[in-house]
């Protein structure tokens, strides 16, 4: 029938014919992607992904709660990812991860900053065993900056650790302890928390005073 | 000693005792009957009149079976995927697409054309795997041939002839030829052989011969197999030089050559026209007005009498209340999402380790591989990037997608790179090959399965054992990961199979939640 036209033409015109009733079929099956001819439209918004439902964490991917932390600390970190003064290290696996993540414009951090304020927050589930009066004991130099009750303190820049996934500050304090964490030179919260872990000398008073912030009550 | 049974043998007595039907079922697993072409029977009840909502969790491939199959029987089934399509690690990526690889989002940018596409994820179906395959003819798509083996295509190693790419056929030719040899010499030798009758020996030593194409004195000394210096067809062929053994063995990419057409992909293998997503879009064609998308489940909660989801859509927390629930969901991500299932299923979830796969093509400016003689098939290399893919269709057309790496085990060296860096690697890799590689492509596109969006890595890894096996722990967990919740709540994918990184694990696991399922609704009914 179409024997007139030029092979390429011919191969063309069957080609746009395909792509019109593709995008009838897509039409009709997927409203969401009616506009075939438009590209398909994306966001930052992909926290959750990671780090769960209203982002209570998940252990699965090693990413912590986000929910109820503060919006200077996260707004802080997510520009240390970006910035590779937070994920440097080889060792710092979960780190290394999260930094292409936070190729963020300053805009978009701001829109994530103000959508974790509005998740619903709940202190995240206990998964960890230890001493707590041997992690009352060493919490005593944490206090000082993430106060009494570990419910942090801005005018330091000490996040709260209270309610966080007790796995998560296992591995930030053994990040910090070996120097996976809190090294780089324009990392100056991170330096001072490094300076600050010399009293946990070994992975038992790690998880002890984790365990003792876990027996404080959140927020 | 007892004479062992011949399989005929086997088979006879087997008719006698336990009927035809187990005498063809233990004859499939025995390879001497061909399969069935039709998938594993499902003889699901249908409902009549009665009722029954189903949520299904993720639009893989093994979500997608599940919506088809109970559409077919009457149940309502709502498909709830977080991303923007269905398919999950079924991806063709053609003209105008979205990459959704977080922190590294592309549009691929390949001509807008039908054979302009690439398999990101699955890409190759062994003609074994029975039930996908049975919905291929179900769904009538269209399949054609993938060629995977190449022998005129190169294994390139550094190490190797002072990196100088050859032909797979220079490598395969002579590498059985020295080995033949080394064969053929054992079985000169009285003890060696003498297992064997005379005529078993002489039937191997001949086998034995033609395996590596040896000369009348047992030795190899080069093979016309390789293909011809020169000449050949008007003139007489000129045999090529033979390669040393020695400068063959200072690669070890035999390992990889050698076993290409081994295992799984083994069986001829074969890839839906138009790319692999045919079989998804073949699923949507029935069961599409069912999937809601950009709905991403975030709490799971089993009751007594069902199961009650809810999902964020457009902003809004929505939720719906099923009968059952079959899901498909990374159970790495599932761990970030509510729920309340027992322990030792949160256990179990927590044990999985996520894969690491990656892959990257370019469009090719014209089929430059065409020009020396290969048609589809791989080239290998000791390269991070490890492969190079030439498409099996588009034939002699102007262009064509050629897949730049594809590193299923070690994916992490090349998703921890940016985006200019993974392509310069590429580049690089494959300039070994072919010297002006950089010249003949364009469009790049990579994908970093670790980091897309909603998937977050390939295929689970159940066994820490790498190679040993399964430890009996790790059994333990698999079982209560197949068990559903409450009888209500069935995890499904590739995920719950001991062969994870196939579409067909995902459709049979599918199909074995679905069997377990309507055993308790025909009690239910009953
Ligand atoms: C690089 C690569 C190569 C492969 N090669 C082959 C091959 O050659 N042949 C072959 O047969 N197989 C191959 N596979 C494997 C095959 O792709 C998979 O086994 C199969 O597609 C898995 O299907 P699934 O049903 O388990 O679901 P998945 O594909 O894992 O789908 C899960 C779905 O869940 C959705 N989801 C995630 N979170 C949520 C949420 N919160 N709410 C709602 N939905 C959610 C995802 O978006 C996704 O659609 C390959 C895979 C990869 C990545």
């Amino acid at each position: 029938m179409l024997s007139f036209v030029p092979l390429d033409v011919r191969h063309k015109i069957w080609g746009l014919a395909n792509r019109i009733l593709l995008a009838l079929a897509i039409c009709h099956l997927t409203p969401f992607t009616s506009a075939a001819a438009e590209r398909e439209p994306y966001d930052d918004r992909y926290c959750t992904t990671c780090h769960g439902t209203d982002g209570r964490g998940n252990e699965g991917i090693e990413a912590p709660r986000l929910a109820g932390m503060e919006d200077w600390y996260l707004r802080r970190q997510l520009k240390n990812f970006r910035a590779g003064i937070r994920g440097y290290h080889p060792m710092d696996t979960a780190g290394i991860a999260m930094r292409p993540m936070a190729k963020l414009t300053d805009d978009s951090i701001a829109d994530i900053v103000a959508w974790v304020g509005s998740w619903d927050y709940q202190p995240a589930e206990i998964t960890i065993e230890g001493d707590v009066q041997s992690g009352e004991l060493l919490y005593g130099v944490c206090a000082t900056c993430h106060g009494m009750d570990a419910k942090g303190n801005a005018a330091m820049g000490a996040p709260a650790l209270a309610g966080q996934n007790d796995w998560y500050l296992v591995t930030q304090l053994s990040n910090f302890v070996v120097g996976y964490r809190g090294r780089h030179e324009d990392d100056r919260y991170g330096q001072q928390m490094a300076a600050m872990v010399g009293t946990l000398t070994d992975e038992s008073a790690i998880r002890d005073v984790v365990v003792y912030i876990n027996s404080l009550e959140t927020r | 000693m007892v004479n062992p049974v011949s399989r005929r043998e086997f088979l006879n007595l087997l008719a006698a005792t336990g009927g035809i039907a187990a005498a063809l079922r233990a004859g499939t697993a025995l390879n001497l009957l061909p399969g069935s072409a039709s998938a594993a029977s499902l003889d699901l009840l249908n409902l009549g009149s009665n009722q029954r909502k189903i949520a299904i969790l993720g639009g893989g491939i093994s979500g997608l079976t599940a919506a088809f199959e109970l559409s077919k029987q009457g149940y309502d089934c709502t498909v709830l995927e977080a991303s923007h399509r269905c398919g999950g690690r079924v991806l063709t990526l053609r003209h105008g697409d979205l990459i959704d690889e977080i922190g590294n989002r592309q549009y691929c940018e390949f001509d807008d054309e039908p054979h302009m596409y690439f398999n990101a994820g699955a890409a190759r179906i062994p003609s074994t795997h029975r039930n996908l395959l049975a919905y291929c003819k179900e769904l009538n798509v269209e399949l054609e041939v993938f060629i995977n083996e190449n022998k005129t295509s190169f294994v390139q190693d550094d190490n190797m002839l002072g990196g100088r790419p050859i032909r797979n056929i220079d490598y395969t030719t002579n590498m059985r030829g020295f080995m033949a040899e080394l064969m053929a010499k054992a079985m000169n030798s009285d003890e060696l052989d003498a297992p064997f009758t005379e005529s078993e020996a002489e039937t191997l030593l001949s086998m034995i011969r033609s395996f590596g194409d040896l000369n009348e004195n047992d030795l190899y000394s080069g093979s016309f197999r390789a293909g011809y210096a020169e000449g050949g067809f008007l003139k007489h062929g000129v045999q090529k030089d033979m390669i040393a053994f020695r400068d063959l063995l200072k690669s070890r990419m035999g390992r990889q050559i050698m076993g290409a057409n081994e295992g799984d992909t083994g069986p001829i293998l074969m890839q839906p026209a138009g790319g692999m997503d045919q079989i998804i879009r073949g699923f949507l064609n029935h069961v599409g007005e069912q999937v809601k998308y950009r709905a991403m489940v975030t709490s799971v909660k089993v009751t007594d009498k069902g199961v009650n989801v809810a999902y964020d859509q457009d902003g809004v927390r929505h939720s719906l209340e099923v009968d059952y629930c079959f899901n498909c969901i990374p159970t790495h991500l599932m761990v970030g999402i509510d729920h309340n299932f027992p322990s030792d299923y949160v256990t179990a979830m927590k044990y999985v380790r996520r894969g690491e796969a990656y892959k990257a093509a370019f469009q090719a400016k014209h089929r430059f591989w065409e020009d020396l003689d290969i048609y589809g098939g791989i080239s290998w290399s000791n390269t991070k990037s490890r492969q190079l893919w030439y498409p099996s269709h588009g034939i002699h057309k102007a262009k064509g997608i050629v897949l730049g790496a594809y590193d299923y085990s070690g994916g992490m060296y090349h998703t921890l790179m940016s985006q200019e860096e993974r392509i310069e690697a590429h580049l690089a890799d494959h300039e070994k090959i072919h010297p002006n590689f950089r010249e003949l492509v364009e469009k790049p596109v990579t994908i970093g399965w670790h980091r897309m969006n909603h998937m977050l890595g390939c295929s689970a890894r159940w066994s820490r054992n790498l190679g040993r096996g399964w430890t009996h722990e790790e059994e333990t967990l698999y079982h209560t990961l197949q068990a559903p919740v409450n009888g209500r709540h069935y995890f499904i994918g590739d995920q719950i199979s001991m062969h994870s990184a196939w579409q067909e694990s995902a459709v049979m696991s599918a199909q074995w939640a679905l069997s377990h399922m309507d055993a308790q609704v025909r009690a239910e009914l009953a």
